[in-house]
């Protein structure tokens, strides 16, 4: 089913935007629906991946990493809106239960006078270092733990050992920078939908009640 | 210290309603310069949620609360939580030492004002150094105070300080209370402590003013 989309696709190039585009969409609700007590989650999270991931897509292409066809193009922006989703919900999720956990401490920062972001920087961090881990761990690891993906699949192809260690190189680096900025993006947005007007945070409930304060008697 | 007739916090008709319950209704407070208010009343009443509407961490429904006869609302509010400084019941220590927690935020921070904070929680000069997680309850209680005084506040809003305090302890911070009043600052103190109450308080209020 899938591959016969991916054959038509192969032969009708216009095909790949609308083909590229859902997966971004279908990516970024998925993701948001991991977060979706914060407001605006499923836009933000579109946002947040698409924009890295089919960003780096058409620099790869421009600089000509890849040939500029369906062919190339559509797996290269698969694996990075897969490599966004995978950060974007890891930290999304992070960043929100952190929002929960550590309400005290984000409180006691605000009463000492720090603004928001500054109140919300240490989880902020955390989150956004948790959502990289897996995608620094694959690189650390290519060719002693893994072969990945890309590799085998060009192998398998009929591309030279060093063209596929090539391009194996460019898309785990590239994974690597999309992810990191996916994850940016979803902390920022996350943090904009708890800052309440006079430097506070308020965080809506976990059961989707009207939103409250996060602070405690 | 200028003491005019608007002088300190004064808070009325403030109404709150949070997760559909209404939490505070029409309460009143005043907190006046170099003096120790109490604030009793039952628990679940709203203590706690009044003292983070006087520094805006919660923005009530209903009511005004002036601050030197300024809207709380028209002044920054890290400068007003310096201002009006707050020590939560159980405080939180912010990673590092008890100084990273001192001078928290402060851009410029005065070694003489870091000093006298210490003093004035009744901690020795050399607690500057410990690693604020590995603090008892009480030196926690202390530290928060001596935070909360780094601001160099104007008022100090205390939420139960000596819950988790032994009597000696909490005769301590009593007249670490009094003071610091005694500077000029106005002290709100909630608080079911009747030790307290009687040994600091030169006035007791409840919700209503
Ligand atoms: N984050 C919150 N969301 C919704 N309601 C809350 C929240 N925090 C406290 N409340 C409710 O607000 C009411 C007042 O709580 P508050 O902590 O201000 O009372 P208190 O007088 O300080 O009580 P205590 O003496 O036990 O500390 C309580 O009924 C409490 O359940
Ligand atoms: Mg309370």
């Amino acid at each position: 089913m899938v591959g016969a989309l991916i054959a038509l696709i192969f032969r009708h190039p216009p095909l790949a935007f609308a083909f590229v585009a859902v997966m971004a969409v279908v990516a970024g609700a998925t993701s948001g629906g991991r977060i979706r007590r914060i407001p605006g989650a499923r836009r933000a999270a579109l946002v947040a991946i698409a924009l890295p991931a089919l960003g780096v897509t058409g620099v790869l292409l421009l600089v000509g990493a890849f040939e500029v066809t369906p062919r190339a193009a559509i797996p290269t922006a698969g694996i990075l809106i897969g490599g966004a989703m995978a950060a974007a919900t890891l930290t999304g999720r992070r960043l929100v239960e952190a929002l929960d956990e550590r309400a005290d401490e984000v409180e006691a920062r605000l009463a000492l006078g720090d603004d928001v972001p500054t109140a919300l920087a240490p989880l902020v961090r955390v989150a956004v270092t948790t959502g990289v881990v897996p995608v620094i761990d694959q690189t650390r690891s290519v060719g002693l733990v893994t072969l990945p993906g890309t590799f085998v699949g060009l192998l398998l192809g009929g591309a030279s050992p060093a063209t596929a260690a090539r391009i194996q190189l460019t898309v785990l680096l590239a994974l690597l920078l999309v992810e990191l900025l996916a994850g940016l993006l979803i902390a920022l947005a996350i943090r904009r939908a708890v800052t309440a007007p006079g430097e506070r945070v308020v965080v809506p409930p976990a059961d989707g009640r009207s939103a409250t304060d996060p602070g405690r008697g | 210290m200028s003491v005019g007739d608007d002088a300190g916090i004064v808070a009325h008709g403030i109404g709150l309603t949070r997760a559909g319950r209404r939490v505070l209704d029409d309460a009143a407070v005043t907190v006046a310069p170099g003096r120790v208010t109490a604030l009793v009343a039952p628990s679940g009443s709203g203590k706690s949620t009044l003292l983070r509407c006087l520094n805006r961490l919660l923005e009530p429904d209903e009511g005004t609360i002036l601050l030197d006869g300024v809207d709380v609302r028209t002044v920054d509010p890290r400068t007003l939580r310096r201002r009006v400084a707050l020590v939560a019941q159980a405080p939180v220590m912010l990673p590092g030492a008890v100084h990273d927690n001192l001078v928290h935020g402060l851009a410029d921070p005065d070694p003489a004002v870091v000093a006298r904070a210490l003093a004035d929680a009744d901690l020795d000069p050399s607690f500057a150094t410990r690693p604020a997680g590995e603090l008892s309850g009480g030196e926690r209680a202390r530290v928060a105070l001596a935070r909360a005084l780094t601001r160099d506040p104007r008022i100090l809003l205390l939420d139960e300080p000596t819950a988790a305090l032994d009597a000696t302890t909490a005769d301590h911070v009593a007249d670490a209370l009094r003071r610091i009043a005694d500077r000029g600052i106005g002290v709100l103190v909630a608080t079911h402590d009747d030790r307290l109450v009687a040994r600091v308080a030169d006035r007791t209020v409840g919700l209503g003013g």
